[in-house]
């Protein structure tokens, strides 16, 4: 890594802030989600005359821009998208709705309302998304205000859930380190506040807020953000080790908890530069893992994602959208630029980075004790879809409920789409556990099961080119074969797919990455590092289902022959020269393909 | 001209004429118009009676004054009106001075001075007056009706015996008349949905027992005047069905919902007939083969191809009324049947059965013949025309609800809409007949807004309004509330009414989707939420109009209307209804309900 970045030249970054007038923008060739942006007047734009409109279920396109910063997208149920015009009908719209859930802590009072606005105006489930909230899907247009009175009255909301601004703030819930937990709780909940729009907009678009008078005209509405907010979308995290649950390396910007050896966290660690999303065939875009750029204390922790966050503001590619995101941003500069901009804004020298390591990007299954002396109880939820599943599968929906409504602890979502019991105390431990045998929420998931995630893709999501959520299951269940056959069905191995090269399932990070081409096409990337701290390899492209199992299958074979004690499968493929090592970003699209046969 | 005259011989040649005069007045005669001839017959009647002659130019001088009769009708899908007019004619022919009003129209302080009434009247749901008719119907069976002492009547009613209160509305008024003091002149006539024949002969004899006994006074006469107004009646459709090709067959519902609504286009190759935005089309349908097969099998006549044929097309082998079961019985002398009707338990048991369930829950030999006797005619089915000339030429389109239930463990459906929904597809030929309604008509002035309620299939004649209105540019806004269970799935015609929005042909759209939410939203809450709207286009002039469900829906409008006027001008109850009526007199609050 280090290699790469002190040989190369970098671009003599900007000085001056983003543009935010209209003319101005034109005249400088700035991408049109700018314009839109400018001329929203902070995130309004159409949408309250939009919302009257009775006969689409659909918004204006700029709208359909804004309205992600107000945590929504608006999709269509692409499965009967064919059929729609020949029946007179437009294509059936819906609204994904996403919470700002900051560390997916959801008290059981919240839970039981988020499952009733669910079952009411969501299609009877909720999905906990990769990034430690919910989301709802299918939710119509003319139910939006009143499902998002019914989220305010939980005392949560969807402010900055999507959109280019600071998103949903993700913590480490490993609950058994009791203290270094709290405090990456505490620093994921601080920067989400502290980084959160200002604008009333929310408020008075979906509750009828009262309309702050002239607030467009303040130039101090948005005093952080500005009219333009940021160049592209922004994801945080913060990671306790040894566990990478939160998937530190994919994102744009996270903080390492670095504990002494009481379990007290002494500083953070900081990260910057990661993120997922490329586009197929464009090799100037590309997934990068993160770099660790410094060691900041405990005090400056939050200004450091503040400084982090506005260089990227000044300094983001707002021309070529595709290009926006910190991971480019820190191409073009170089990392030693971007952290001197950092502690210029800090307003001090920031130390390197301390030592620390990592195990696994997955999430601890089972109970779970604290040092505090609380219960935590995590479940499988496969893909996140918590519903009642049929045929004898968990009914995860009406489990959850009943147990939420006795539960005197806390829920947690973790970044792998699954849910934690947490905080239970020892006397409530058995009654919470004859709930989850009553609904059936432990029955057995494979190793591999544990360790997948699928993005929610087709019917719903516009950017799907194949399924996903709907696939994964049952090419799970011919790997499970498979594995079982080399009598690898105990082995971790991570595996993640998603249906689109966006990335939000963290494909490029797992050791079999599959990401959808086009209908039953995938492109399998393999080589990744267990614990999400390296990318994988474009292995075979445009595979079909049915030939994923034909190319894993003799791989499977020789991992089980040679593998090295407590190899994991993605370093055993580079050791044993099947694929080639990803050092990142930039040479992600370099040296592709099968290096040799694995019959 | 020779041929010509031969044909048209009129005078017969015991006329006191000579050969010459004869073929003269067959010239005149056998070409004229039954217009002219009848001016010509007044004519020489009132010559006669002012004794004097008159320039030839001139009119006649007045006729001998013709017998008075009023033909009241209460008339929904506009039969009662047809027959009313039927008669008004043949009464005319007949030496009558006929006046014909409708329910809608009428004052009913103005019976006291008739000499004769004859009532047509139809009854709709659970035993009520088509709803145009109520205020007055319900103004005549109150205390304020006046007396008819000396009043000759007859009453025919309408009524379909699939319903329990059978031609209900029609009896309540025969026994009014008659406790009013009036004389009943001949017996009423409760007539089912194969009205027609009956219906003729009803009205001739009744006319017979209306006119006055023979006397040197009793001259012919015709009262001009009368004539004139009568003469737009005689522009009317045929009466034969035609053939049309289905050309169009959609379900506008998605695939993911529970309802079944299709669109179908009609294409008539010899031009399509003249009709209206608002007119309804009849459609001659054919029973479900299945069950069909299935009362042949329970009859033991299966292998019957002709009995075969006239039960898929010509008999209803759905309904089961009470008079079914009696004829049921006196084709079979079925014993149990007979319990059925002795305990007086026949009316309990019909609900929601069929002719099948009878046939089978008491078996008995039964013929073609006896099958023929229990059975009506298959009567059409009318559904309001979603389509303007204007816009679709020689093309007729209607939306059809596939009506699809159970009762009593069996499988149910509509034999028309289900006929069209399952059994008949592109390039299929239907029967059907133009039914016009002139009570359901767009304003004359084109500038004037319009008000459209109609949820379901009750939006068809909107989407025909709204293609007029496009078409003739009209000026004048347009406002819809549709209604149905999902935005998503059941938002029937919502591309066009977008493009309609668009190009202004509608001004507005509101909708309520009754299962979108947790509690219903109907047309009528989206109406008294927009309350004060309303009332603002209705005293700028709107003209309002209802179309489909009789027997909630339309209530209901109505309910939030006048509640619209109480609440917007602070009006009594009594005030915002008279509010509304008042609308209704003025033909600006027009119902096509079913």
């Amino acid at each position: 890594m280090a290699d790469k970045t002190t040989t190369r030249t970098y671009e003599t970054p900007p000085t001056d802030r983003p543009i935010s007038d209209a003319e101005a923008a034109r005249a400088a060739g700035l991408a049109a989600n700018e314009h839109i942006k400018i001329a929203s007047g902070y995130l309004r734009g159409t949408l309250a005359d939009g919302l009257l409109k009775h006969a689409t279920g659909a918004i204006s396109e700029d709208d359909g821009q804004l309205v992600k910063f107000h945590g929504m997208y608006l999709q269509d149920d692409r499965d009967i998208r064919a059929e729609r015009t020949k029946k007179k009908l437009e294509k059936a719209y819906s609204f994904m709705i996403r919470l700002r859930i900051a560390g997916g802590v959801v008290t059981p009072k919240q839970w039981l309302a988020l499952d009733e606005i669910a079952t009411t105006y969501a299609g009877g489930a909720l999905r906990a998304t990769t990034r430690q909230t919910f989301q709802y899907h299918g939710v119509i247009k003319s139910n939006l205000k009143r499902t998002m009175a019914a989220i305010d009255a939980t005392l949560l909301d969807t402010i900055a859930a999507c959109g280019d601004v600071n998103r949903n703030v993700m913590a480490a819930t490993n609950p058994a380190q009791t203290g270094a937990h709290k405090a990456a709780y505490q620093l994921a909940k601080d920067i989400s506040d502290s980084l959160l729009p200002k604008t009333s907009a929310w408020r008075e678009i979906w509750l009828d807020g009262e309309r702050v008078v002239g607030g467009e005209e303040v130039a101090e509405v948005e005093p952080v953000y500005g009219k333009t907010y940021l160049p592209r979308k922004f994801k945080t995290v913060v990671a306790v080790p040894p566990s990478n649950e939160v998937d530190i390396f994919a994102h744009d910007l996270g903080f390492i908890a670095i504990l002494d050896k009481k379990g007290k966290v002494t500083g953070w660690n900081v990260t910057v530069g990661g993120g997922m999303g490329m586009t197929h065939g464009e090799t100037d875009t590309f997934p990068r893992t993160a770099d660790v750029m410094c060691f900041v204390k405990p005090e400056d922790a939050l200004k450091a994602a503040e400084a982090v966050m506005t260089v990227q503001r000044d300094w983001g590619n707002r021309k070529v959208r595709k290009n926006a995101r910190l991971k480019y941003t820190i191409e073009r500069y170089g990392l030693a630029a971007f952290r001197a901009e950092v502690e210029k804004r800090v307003g001090k020298k920031l130390d390197d980075p301390k030592p620390f390591t990592f195990t696994g990007n997955g999430d601890r299954y089972g109970w779970t004790e604290g040092d505090d002396g609380r219960h935590h109880l995590t479940l499988y939820v496969a893909s996140g879809r918590i519903k009642d599943y049929p045929d004898g599968g968990p009914q995860l929906l009406t489990g959850l409920r009943r147990i939420a409504e006795v539960h005197q602890g806390d829920f947690r979502l973790t970044g792998n789409q699954n849910v934690i019991i947490a905080n239970v105390p020892a006397e409530k431990r058995a009654e919470i556990e004859a709930l989850v045998d009553q609904y059936g929420m432990m029955k057995g998931a494979s190793a591999l099961r544990r360790n997948s995630m699928a993005c929610v893709a087709l019917p719903t999501c516009g950017l799907a080119l194949a399924e996903s959520e709907r696939y994964l299951p049952s090419l799970m269940d011919e790997l499970e074969a498979s594995l079982a056959s080399h009598g690898l069905q105990d082995d971790e191995i991570t595996i993640r797919m998603t249906g689109c090269p966006n990335g939000c399932a963290r494909p490029f990070i797992a050791e079999i990455g599959l990401v959808g081409r086009g209908p039953e096409r995938y492109h399998l990337y393999l080589g990744a590092a267990f614990d999400g701290s390296r990318l994988g390899k474009l292995y075979a492209e445009d595979v079909t289902a049915a030939e994923i199992k034909t190319h894993l299958d003799p791989l499977f074979a020789a991992y089980a022959r040679n593998k090295q004690a407590g190899e994991r499968f993605g370093d055993y493929l580079i050791r044993d020269g099947y694929v080639t090592r990803t050092v990142n970003g930039p040479d992600f699209h370099d040296s592709t393909g099968a290096l040799k046969s694995a019959a | 001209m020779a041929p010509h005259m031969a044909r048209h011989a009129i005078i017969p040649r015991t006329a006191p004429f000579g050969d010459t005069e004869r073929a003269s007045l067959d010239a005149v005669l056998g070409a004229a118009s039954p217009i002219q001839r009848a001016w010509l017959a007044g004519f020489l009647a009132g010559l006669d009676a002012s004794g004097a002659p008159q320039a030839a130019a001139a009119p006649a001088a007045p006729p001998k004054a013709a017998e008075p009769l009023t033909i009241l009708f209460a008339s929904e899908s506009g039969n009662s009106e047809t027959l009313a007019n039927d008669m008004a004619k043949l009464a005319r022919k007949n030496g009558f001075k006929p006046k014909v009003v409708d329910f809608a129209d009428l004052e009913i302080a103005s019976l006291a001075g008739e000499k004769r009434i004859v009532a047509i009247a139809a009854t709709w749901g659970e035993g009520e007056p088509p709803a145009r008719a109520t205020r007055a119907y319900n103004e005549l069976m109150g205390d304020g009706a006046p007396r008819l002492d000396g009043v000759s009547f007859g009453v025919l009613s309408l009524g379909d015996t699939s319903y329990a209160e059978f031609c209900a509305i029609g009896k309540a008024l025969d026994a009014r008349f008659e406790a009013l003091g009036g004389t009943r002149a001949h017996e009423r006539a409760d007539l089912d949905l194969d009205f027609e024949t009956p219906a003729a002969a009803w009205i001739k004899d009744t006319l017979k027992a209306l006119a006055p006994p023979p006397s040197a006074d009793n001259v012919v006469a015709v009262d001009f005047a009368a004539r004139a107004a009568g003469d737009e009646d005689d522009v009317e459709p045929s009466r034969e069905p035609r053939v049309v090709e289905v050309i169009d067959h959609v379900n506008l519902n998605s695939s993911r919902s529970d309802k079944e609504t299709i669109h179908i286009a009609l294409e008539f190759e010899d031009g399509a007939p003249a009709y209206e935005p608002g007119d309804s089309l009849e459609i001659y349908p054919e029973n479900d083969p299945a069950l069909v097969d299935e009362i042949l099998a329970a009859t033991g006549l299966a292998g019957d191809v002709a009995l075969r044929q006239a039960l898929l097309a010509e008999r209803d082998i759905t309904t089961l009324s009470a008079t079914t079961v009696e004829r049921f019985v006196k084709a079979t002398g079925h014993g149990e049947a007979q319990k059925l009707i002795d305990s007086g338990e026949a009316k309990a048991w019909i609900e929601g059965r069929h002719l099948i369930d009878l046939i089978q829950s008491f078996p008995a030999a039964i013929t073609a013949e006896h099958l023929n006797t229990i059975t009506r005619p298959l009567p059409p089915r009318a559904y309001s025309i979603a389509s303007s000339r204007k816009e679709v030429g020689d093309e007729v389109h209607l939306v059809i609800a596939a009506v699809r239930y159970e009762t009593h463990g069996r499988a149910r459906s509509g034999v028309a809409s289900t006929h069209v929904a399952d059994r008949i597809k592109n390039g299929a030929k239907l029967r059907v007949k133009l039914k016009p309604n002139r009570h359901f008509r767009l304003p004359q002035d084109p500038a004037t807004d319009i008000i459209m309620v109609g949820p379901g299939t009750g939006v068809a004649p909107f989407r025909a309004f709204v293609q007029e209105r496009r078409a003739v540019e009209a000026p004048g806004r347009a406002w819809l509330f549709f209604g149905d269970r999902h935005f998503t799935h059941d938002f029937l015609y919502q591309l066009e009414w977008q493009e309609a929005l668009e190009d202004g042909s509608l001004t507005q759209i509101d909708v309520a989707f009754s299962r979108d939410q947790p509690e219903k939203i109907y047309v009528q809450d989206r109406i008294a939420q927009h309350a004060k709207e309303l009332v603002a286009w209705l005293d700028g002039g709107a003209s309002f109009y209802v179309c489909g469900d009789a027997t909630r829906m339309a209530k209901d409008v109505r309910g939030a209307v006048v509640k619209a006027y109480q609440d917007v001008k602070a009006l009594s109850p009594a005030d915002a209804e008279a509010a509304v009526a008042a609308l209704e007199r003025a033909h600006r609050y027009q119902q096509d309900v079913y």
